[in-house]
């Protein structure tokens, strides 16, 4: 089917110095859910309308299965979009938008009906063929949006925050129907999110972005255990992880007074800077609250019934800082108990330059 | 249950009341001006209808005697109406049709993005600020005089015999006038609506492999109906009663006097019968009705919204 390559692809908005995309270097494989994530302004939207070709691309090239398409208009590209407010054409009936792409290429109008009838199969649409968009639920325009990109059987599936419109409940459930029917398809698909639940329960691998520079791309799993920066490690998780300028407690990192605990290759790798020059980050489930470790008083419980985190005001480096940290269900933990935060888990080390310190 | 047992009003009662009062309070402040609407509009349509129905003349001065629906029936027997009415139509629909089409071509080339389109938007517009009277002496005198006109200027400059076009083509110099001055306005709707369009949408249609072409009869243009209706309802109402042009250029001449400019002439412009005049000015209004109902309710199709 398909691969995709970003070959240090750049898009520089008119008018702006930064790039939007700054050579973005990405392989996406066969059959592959690639997830683009990052907060808003990171450029993962961009990224992805370079590869519709509705950006143009400043510097760098595009390929689509080794077919430089960095100048190639959208049509040529032999790809299909999901947009966020789905796009639907407001004015024809479910049928006519599904079939429009086909009808452009002049597809016949028995082809046409066929291939309509049979994504919409797939995805529940039958009784609605005959319907406008504005007589649909949004869960039905999503599928209709989706229906438009399966008909065309494109060489990749683009998708720009397909779920965002939908209401919590609803969103879940699709999440897991769009897994499943790529999975089904095994169409190249490059998704992209601010929602990083979405992220690393859709994503073969997660590209994360921040400020249109690619922060690293990796199994989500990967992401999670070992984050290459500063940046990925806050992003990814939730609730997201205590990130704390290091303390010095007797030459090695430490918060609060007490020494975090590393593995001595982490350790010794970590000896080339002074401890205060480091960050740690430690996951709220890698931290547990016991009779020992650093002192702090509970100020927030905040139980979720299988789980319960609590914000701990604790003494770092002479200010009171919060950390949050993960209880049991039912926890006895109230608001203004004193309390103290033990390790349960790895700790991550951050460099001066932000970059993940591994061992 | 709790009315029968003690006379305080129910809780229905309370809550109709308070409403009653909210409502009240919503339609007192219209009512100075709905007063003063009634007083000036329709106080005299209801004396013309009544008008409508005598052969009131004011020279010389006759007692107004009841003739029924004699006048109405003159009107479709009078040949110098019906030449009037076919005038009137063919100069509304022909310049409501032009002025339409243009304004769609404008409103296209405005809604690119480029280097002063504010400015270039406000220019454009100018042609539907200007009064008819003035915009009819502008053309009649600058634009189509054989002795000083541009056009005729220009016509002369490539060789060409002048044309004095009022005089010649009276009723298509003022279709060329108010074509003029209401595709600014018919640019204006269309440009509101293609606005309105989400640029997603025309990006799926680039996406979907649509040419320039196809996507604007197949997507934008079904997109703009409600508009290029409300449009031609709008320019037609106004353009049916079109007056001021005809009086500065052609004065009625061949084939330019309207409904209205016919009126006149049977009334204050020197006919002084009142009666009948009355008769086809109420013509007028039906035929307006019927535009302005079906007008209605493309409106209020406009208002529920079609986007999703």
């Amino acid at each position: 089917m398909a691969e995709v390559k970003f070959d240090a692809a750049s898009r520089i908005y008119p008018g702006t110095e930064e790039p939007a995309v700054n050579k973005l270097n990405l392989d996406i494989g066969d059959g592959e859910l690639l997830v683009l994530v990052g907060p808003s302004g990171s450029g993962k939207s961009t990224a992805l309308r370079m590869l519709a070709g509705l950006e143009f691309v400043n510097d760098g090239s595009i390929f689509i299965n080794d077919k430089d398409v960095t100048l190639a208009p959208p049509q040529d590209r032999d790809i299909a979009m999901v947009f966020q407010n789905y796009a639907l054409y407001p004015q024809m009936t479910v049928a006519s938008n599904m079939a429009f792409a086909l009808k452009q290429q002049g597809v016949s109008k028995e082809d046409r009906m066929a291939r309509v009838k049979e994504a919409a199969k797939i995805l529940d649409l039958e009784p609605f063929l005959d319907r406008k968009p504005k007589n649909l639920s949004g869960g039905q325009r999503q599928r209709v949006a989706m229906g438009r990109a399966i008909v065309r059987e494109p060489q990749v599936f683009l998708m720009d925050e397909p779920l965002s419109n939908l209401d919590a409940k609803l969103r879940v459930q699709t999440r897991t129907e769009l897994a499943d029917l790529q999975a089904r398809l095994g169409v190249t698909t490059v998704y992209v999110t601010h929602d990083q639940v979405e992220a690393m329960t859709m994503g073969h691998r997660v590209a994360v972005l921040n400020f249109g520079v690619l922060q690293q791309v990796d199994a989500p799993r990967t992401l999670y255990s070992a984050p290459a920066n500063k940046f990925v490690a806050g992003f990814i998780g939730s609730p997201a992880m205590n990130l704390l300028a290091a303390s010095d407690v007797g030459g090695r990192a430490g918060i609060g007074g007490v020494q975090v605990p590393l593995s001595d290759a982490v350790a010794a790798a970590a000896g080339a800077h002074p401890a205060r020059e480091l960050t740690v980050g430690v996951r709220p489930e890698h931290l547990q609250l016991g009779s020992e470790g650093i002192p702090g008083e509970a100020i927030v419980v905040e139980e979720l019934g299988s789980e319960s985190f609590v914000h701990v005001r604790i003494d770092h480096l002479g200010e009171s800082t919060t950390i949050v940290v993960r209880d049991e269900g039912e926890t006895d933990v109230r608001r203004g108990d004193n309390v103290s935060v033990g390790f349960n888990g790895p700790v991550h080390l951050f460099g001066p330059d932000d970059q993940r310190i591994s061992g | 249950m709790t009315a029968a047992t003690s006379n305080a009003p129910s809780r229905e009662e309370q809550v109709k009341a308070l409403q009653k009062r909210e409502a009240r309070r919503r339609r007192l402040p219209l009512l100075p001006a709905l007063i003063f609407t009634i007083l000036i509009t329709q106080i005299p349509f209801v004396m013309s209808l009544y008008y409508s129905f005598t052969d009131w003349t004011v020279t010389p001065p006759s007692p107004r005697t009841w003739t029924g629906i004699s006048n109405y029936t003159d009107a479709f027997t009078n040949s110098f109406f019906r030449e009037a009415a076919v005038t009137s139509i063919v100069m509304t629909v022909s310049s409501v049709l032009l002025s339409v089409i243009l304004g769609t071509g404008v409103a296209l080339l405005l809604d690119r993005k480029f280097f002063g389109q504010g400015f270039v938007r406000t220019l454009i517009i100018t042609p539907f600020l200007v009064m008819p009277v003035v915009a009819g002496l502008v053309w009649k005198n600058q634009m189509f005089s054989a002795a000083f006109g541009v056009i005729n200027w220009l016509l002369e400059a490539v060789g060409l015999e002048a044309v004095e076009f009022a005089s010649k083509y009276p009723r298509w110099s003022i279709v060329a006038v108010l074509v003029w001055q209401w595709t600014p306005f018919m640019m204006l709707i269309i440009l509101a609506g293609l606005q309105g369009q989400p640029a997603s949408v025309l990006e799926a249609a680039k996406v979907d492999g649509a040419t320039p072409r196809a996507t604007f009869f197949q997507i934008t243009l079904p997109h703009l109906r409600p508009y290029l209706e409300l449009g031609v309802l709008l320019g037609s109402i106004y353009l049916i009663q079109v007056f001021d042009h005809i009086v500065v250029m052609t004065g009625g001449g061949p084939g330019s006097t309207n409904v209205p400019y016919f009126v006149n002439q049977r009334s204050i412009g020197g006919g002084w019968r009142f009666g009948s005049a009355s008769a086809f000015s109420i013509l007028v209004v039906i035929a307006t009705i019927f535009i302005a109902t079906f007008g209605l309710r493309v409106l209020s199709g406009l208002l529920e919204g079609e986007e999703p």
